[in-house]
């Protein structure tokens, strides 16, 4: 007889973390049913959610290894291509285990990068593992870190409803975070303020009461702007800053100098709605700080981190409920890539690797000695790799050929390489470049967790058997370590990783299987018994001494600013049908149909100077490189900005981007560059 | 825009058989109506979807007129009885949406019916004047 | 014995009996409940009742209705149901559409409580065929659609203009309707509505469902439940169902034999007179 079935488990798109059903019939998947008992979706999905399941059975599936063969990819069996795999990277360990690098991923799972940062450093013994987060919010993890210690999202979503007052910078949250949204219209609709800081016009631009528009990469200047407002008119919240925090003579210092005058002079916001927001912010008894990658991806990154972060504890908005900074973060799982290790500097749960205490507390779990070099970032990993010092790379379910700034510059790279082994459920971009691929299996094929942004660990769970050959990831990499030598990979289920990482990381101390069958549980959650967090610094801030620091810090422009040769200051983001690199969200129908490739944004005027009207092709070039693209003319962005989403491998933006690092946390300036435009001529 | 010295868009969806024959005799007879319609000839005012009327409604046109055989002359011998339901449920929609739905109108004009095709025309274009311009730009953000 | 028991017992004796070979119902497990299909007798220990979900919906990609997927692959199975009010107006339109087979389905009827009539807004909270339960009195009024009637125009306007800029397109409140069936979906077209654009066509997008489902909105409420943004999309339906009972003495999800207003003639399901008189 017919079998059916309802699978709950957790959407593989953005941090949201919705839940829903997979809907199984006699093995296949039919459908997505949305969870009404879910705290954070309630029975609700966005357009990418709706449609999850289309791709898992998408005929473009790997479903085989292939090893490459004279340029041509071949399938192998799984005991190939591991041995292939197992011998290259013997090879290439026992000369300098610092010659190879790992790239894990922020689309798999809590276990499942667990042990790939564990694979790097036990069995490869480098600690050169890092993932797209660095690409994403490593200034957050940084910023953050410097000011409160601990570098998440400091309340959960369902408080947004309650904010009296909310601040959205850097994020376009309608279409990046659809059901976070939810939240910041709810609050609008029971009289919350809202104001968002973005240079161009987004979804949630019409129920702002206040759109301020910032020249892109002066976010820096409109924070220090709104502190002068508020330490000029006396709004700030001395007894908090008395009591919690460290630096504030600094700070006011430093924001002395951003009158409203000076802040519109380099921001272009007028001065008087300047004022008007940051009273509203500062008079509000409870205002929530949102941003995105609008401030993290710059050179200054960190510095617009902690920026945010001194605005909101000079008016004692942290450590409250419907409160805080709260960066969003972009993939299901970075949030738990992050908390995993799979970061060059940390362990689990931001343990130093520089610590001598922690590394010992890892090594003797682990039984082995390990890697006191920190390791390499996604960026200097390409550099190396280009230079010739990395020599063999694992990348783990991520794309860098579409993702990662100056794709040339990668390519070079990747090719330059002598073994490239991906791990993928698609033959992407990257995947072709490789020397072995194995085929892994979609969210829907596998047990695991993923951390949604607001720190809740979240099932997911298991509603297909895999297809074809494909394996799960953390299977994958068990094989792969046994067959290297290693012992310390002998799990029989991701329940029993999950048993190890909570005996190793403290913030995850209390988190269990049996415990998150039915529901989430935000970390930290250090024991069995304790029932998570939802805000954090609640009553002391989690850096050592227990008291937020103030940050005094100088506005610096963007490392390329547009000149006579290079007019326009280039944007790049996402948009709500597609997903980073297109690879699940391009093979289904729906949201292809919606928006089939890509286009660069561009204002009127500069359209019509040009001589370019709506649905033609534009050549777009920078210092790095050039991509032909259809223009989309509208008033969405403001004059001299241009804007392109970066999902289209067909036009893609990366080709064009800056390379260029903030210093502290190694993330690229995605959102600044300067480029020129031209019309295509027919020919 | 100001609604004196006003002149509406207004669409009219003209079945092939009946009222376009009509609108025909009209322009043959050389009697006058006024100039501010558009025609579109269809097959059949069966063959008019709402959501035709919804579309020219939202690209700026400013009334639209639906005309037919009278009932029993439908060329497609009930084409026309679908769209008399249609447009009433149409016009209850677009109430609820807060566009007057005197905006669309459903008429029969036969083909010999020349006169009474101006008279229609004329008669929705001053119903039109009164209204002044579709708001439904205030529906957009 | 409580309901559920009740109900429990007799999905018991119709699976033992084997005049079903399954039983389509709601499922709890680590406190999420679920539609499933049963087919142990071991297992309805876990059947219950809630509001939350309805056993009738749209399966996509396939575009098929749950139950019609479950006949077409078990072409010799019949198939119990635990049926709501609601559910059981959507078998009906659904049958009335061929979608699914009524004789190979065994309705087993239950009566809602006040208070989940109530959360439902529900107008008849019982089935036709009420096998179990008592019934209540459905909900009359409703107050949404009071406050709209009591706007004027350019007050429905403004409201309708917030309320339509929240829209992020994800289609939620067509993929749960029970009635939304198309394999080809005027809402997702380029010539109604531009792609790839938030908020999506104001009014078309939205206008395409209210004019698709007018006719056959059963008045479950699941495409206002499943919107992100809040809409209050069945206000518009409410009061479209109210329409058509005026307009055509005609009331969706009630009688299989009806034929569905919209797509029969004058002869077939006459219009009101007056109506006809006015309009024409
Ligand atoms: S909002 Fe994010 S988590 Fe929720 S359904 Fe959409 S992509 Fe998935
Ligand atoms: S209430 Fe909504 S979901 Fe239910 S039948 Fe009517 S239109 Fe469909
Ligand atoms: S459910 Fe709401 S947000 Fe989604 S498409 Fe429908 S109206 Fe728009």
């Amino acid at each position: 007889m017919l079998e059916y079935k309802n699978v709950l488990t957790t959407c593989p798109y953005c941090g949201a973390g919705c839940n829903f059903y997979l809907q199984v019939m006699n093995g296949k998947l039919i459908g997505v049913m949305p969870c009404k008992s879910h705290t954070v979706s309630q029975g609700k999905l966005c357009v990418k959610g709706w449609n999850a399941a289309e791709f898992v059975t998408s005929k473009d599936r790997l479903t085989k290894p292939l090893i490459k063969r004279g340029g041509n990819f071949a399938e192998a069996s799984w005991d190939e291509a591991l041995d292939t795999i197992a011998k290259k990277l013997k090879e290439h360990r026992d000369v300098d285990p610092d010659s190879i690098a790992v790239l894990s991923s922020a689309k798999c799972t809590n276990e499942e990068n667990y042990l790939m940062m564990k694979f790097a450093r036990v069995v490869l013994g480098t600690n050169s593992v890092d993932h797209c987060a660095r690409l994403c919010h490593a200034s957050t993890v940084v910023g953050l870190v410097q000011s409160f210690g601990s570098g998440a999202m400091t309340n959960s979503v369902r408080e947004l409803e309650y904010a009296d007052c909310i601040l959205v910078i850097g994020s376009n949250t309608t279409e990046q975070h659809p059901l976070i949204a939810r939240y910041i219209l709810r609050a609008t609709e029971n009289g919350a303020k809202l104001i968002v800081i973005d240079p161009r016009a987004i979804p949630l631009t019409y129920f702002a009461d206040y759109h301020l528009k910032q020249k892109p990469g002066t976010d820096v200047a409109v924070f220090n702007g709104f502190m002068n407002v508020i330490l000029s008119d006396g709004l700030e919240d001395k007894e908090f800053i008395k009591e919690r925090t460290e630096g504030f003579e600094e700070l006011k210092e430093a924001v002395k100098e951003y009158t409203p005058e000076r802040v519109e002079e380099i921001t272009g916001i007028p001065r008087d709605k300047l004022i008007e927001a940051a009273r509203t912010y500062a008079g509000a008894k409870r205002a929530s700080l949102i941003y995105s990658m609008g401030i993290t991806q710059h050179t200054t990154g960190v510095d617009n981190v902690s920026s945010s972060a001194n605005l909101a504890m000079l008016t004692g908005n942290v450590g409250k409920e419907s409160t805080g900074v709260n960066p969003l973060r972009g993939q299901n799982n970075v949030q738990g890539a992050c908390d995993m290790g799979a970061l060059p500097n940390v362990y689990s749960g931001y343990q130093s690797v520089a610590d001598e205490k922690v590394r010992a507390k890892f090594g003797s779990a682990w039984n082995v000695e390990l890697p006191q070099k920190p390791g390499l970032t996604v960026v200097e990993m390409m550099n190396e790799a280009d230079k010739g010092n990395i020599k063999a790379m694992y990348i783990m379910g991520e794309n860098p050929m579409i993702s990662d700034p100056d794709t040339s510059h990668v390519r070079k790279g990747l090719e330059n390489l002598e073994f490239l082994v991906v791990q993928d459920i698609f033959l992407t971009e990257t995947a072709q470049l490789a020397d072995v691929v194995l085929p892994a299996t979609s969210y829907a094929e596998k047990e695991g967790t993923f951390t949604s942004t607001e720190r809740l660990v979240q099932m997911v769970r298991k509603a297909i058997e895999p297809l074809g050959d494909s394996k799960a990831d953390w299977e994958i990499i068990c094989n792969l370590a046994k067959m290297m030598g290693s012992r310390e990979f002998g799990y029989s289920s991701p329940a029993e990783i999950m048993d190890e990482i909570a005996s190793l990381t403290p913030s995850y101390g209390g988190i269990v299987y049996d415990r998150l069958r039915s529901g989430g549980l935000h970390w930290p959650c250090p024991s069995r018994e304790h029932t998570g967090t939802p805000y954090l610094h609640k009553e002391k801030f989690t850096r050592a001494n227990g008291k937020g620091k103030f940050w005094g810090i100088e506005f610096k422009e963007p490392a390329e600013l547009p000149d006579e040769e290079y007019p326009f200051t280039l944007t790049t983001g996402r948009i709500m049908f597609h997903f980073h690199t297109g690879t699940m969200t391009r093979k289904t129908e729906l949201l292809n149909r919606e928006v089939p490739t890509g286009y660069v944004e561009v204002a009127p005027k500069d359209a019509a100077r040009l001589g370019l009207a709506n649905g033609e092709f534009a050549l777009v070039q920078t210092r790095r490189g050039q991509i032909k693209i259809k223009a989309l003319v509208t008033e969405r962005v403001p004059e001299g900005v241009i804007f392109i989403p970066f999902h289209f491998a067909e036009c893609a933006a990366n080709v064009l981007t800056n390379p260029a690092l903030d210093p502290k946390a190694k993330i690229p300036e995605f959102k600044v560059c300067a480029a020129k435009l031209e019309k295509v001529k027919v020919s | 825009m100001d609604k004196k010295g006003f002149e509406p868009k207004i669409l009219a969806f003209c079945c092939n058989w009946c009222a376009y024959a009509g609108a025909d005799l009209a322009g043959v007879s050389r009697m006058q109506y006024p100039p501010n319609i558009r025609i579109i000839r269809v097959m059949c005012s069966g063959r008019v979807e709402p959501e035709l009327v919804v579309k020219a409604l939202s690209l700026g046109t400013d009334g639209v007129l639906v005309l037919g055989c009278h009932i029993g002359d439908c060329h497609y011998i009930s084409g026309n009885h679908r769209t008399v339901k249609r447009m009433a449920i149409l016009e209850r929609i677009l109430g609820y949406l807060g566009i007057d739905p005197a905006r669309v109108k459903l008429e029969w004009v036969s083909a010999a019916e020349g006169a009474r095709f101006a008279q229609v025309v004329s008669d929705f274009t001053s119903k039109i004047k009164e209204l002044g311009p579709i708001p439904l730009q205030e529906l957009r953000p | 014995m409580s309901m559920i028991d009740n109900v429990q017992n007799l999905a018991r004796e119709w699976l033992d009996s084997k005049e079903v070979d399954a039983i389509f119902g709601l499922k709890e497990q680590d406190g999420y409940i679920a539609p499933y299909l049963f087919t142990d007798v071991g297992e309805l220990s876990c059947l219950v009742i809630s509001n939350q979900y309805r056993l009738c919906y749209t399966c996509r990609p396939a575009k098929e209705n749950i139950l019609s997927l479950m006949l077409q692959t078990e072409p010799n199975a019949k198939i119990g149901v635990v049926v709501r009010g609601c559910e059981e107006r959507a078998l009906i339109e659904l049958a009335k559409r061929g979608q699914v087979d009524l004789k190979r389905i065994k309705i087993l009827g239950v009566a809602c409580s006040k208070e989940d009539a109530e959360e439902c807004r529900c107008e008849k909270p019982y089935p036709g065929n009420l096998v179990l339960g008592e019934k209540v009195e459905g909900v009359s009024g409703d107050e949404n659609v009071n406050a709209l009637l009591s706007k004027s125009l350019p007050e429905r306007r403004a409201f309708w203009k917030h309320e339509f800029s929240k829209c992020i397109k994800c289609y939620g409140c067509r993929n749960v309707c029970p009635m939304c069936i198309c394999k080809d979906c005027k809402m997702e077209q380029e010539l109604y509505t531009e792609t790839g654009w938030l908020p999506p066509g104001i009014p078309m997008f939205h206008f395409i469902r209210f004019y698709h489902i007018s006719d056959r909105c059963i008045g479950c409420g699941e495409c206002e439940k499943a919107c992100p943004v809040d809409i209050p999309l069945l206000t518009i339906f409410k009061l479209l169902q109210k329409d058509v009972k005026d307009l055509f003495d005609y009331e969706a999800g009630m009688d299989v034999e009806q034929e569905e207003p919209l797509l029969t003639t004058l002869d077939e399901t006459p219009m009101r007179e007056e109506v006809m008189d006015v309009g024409v």
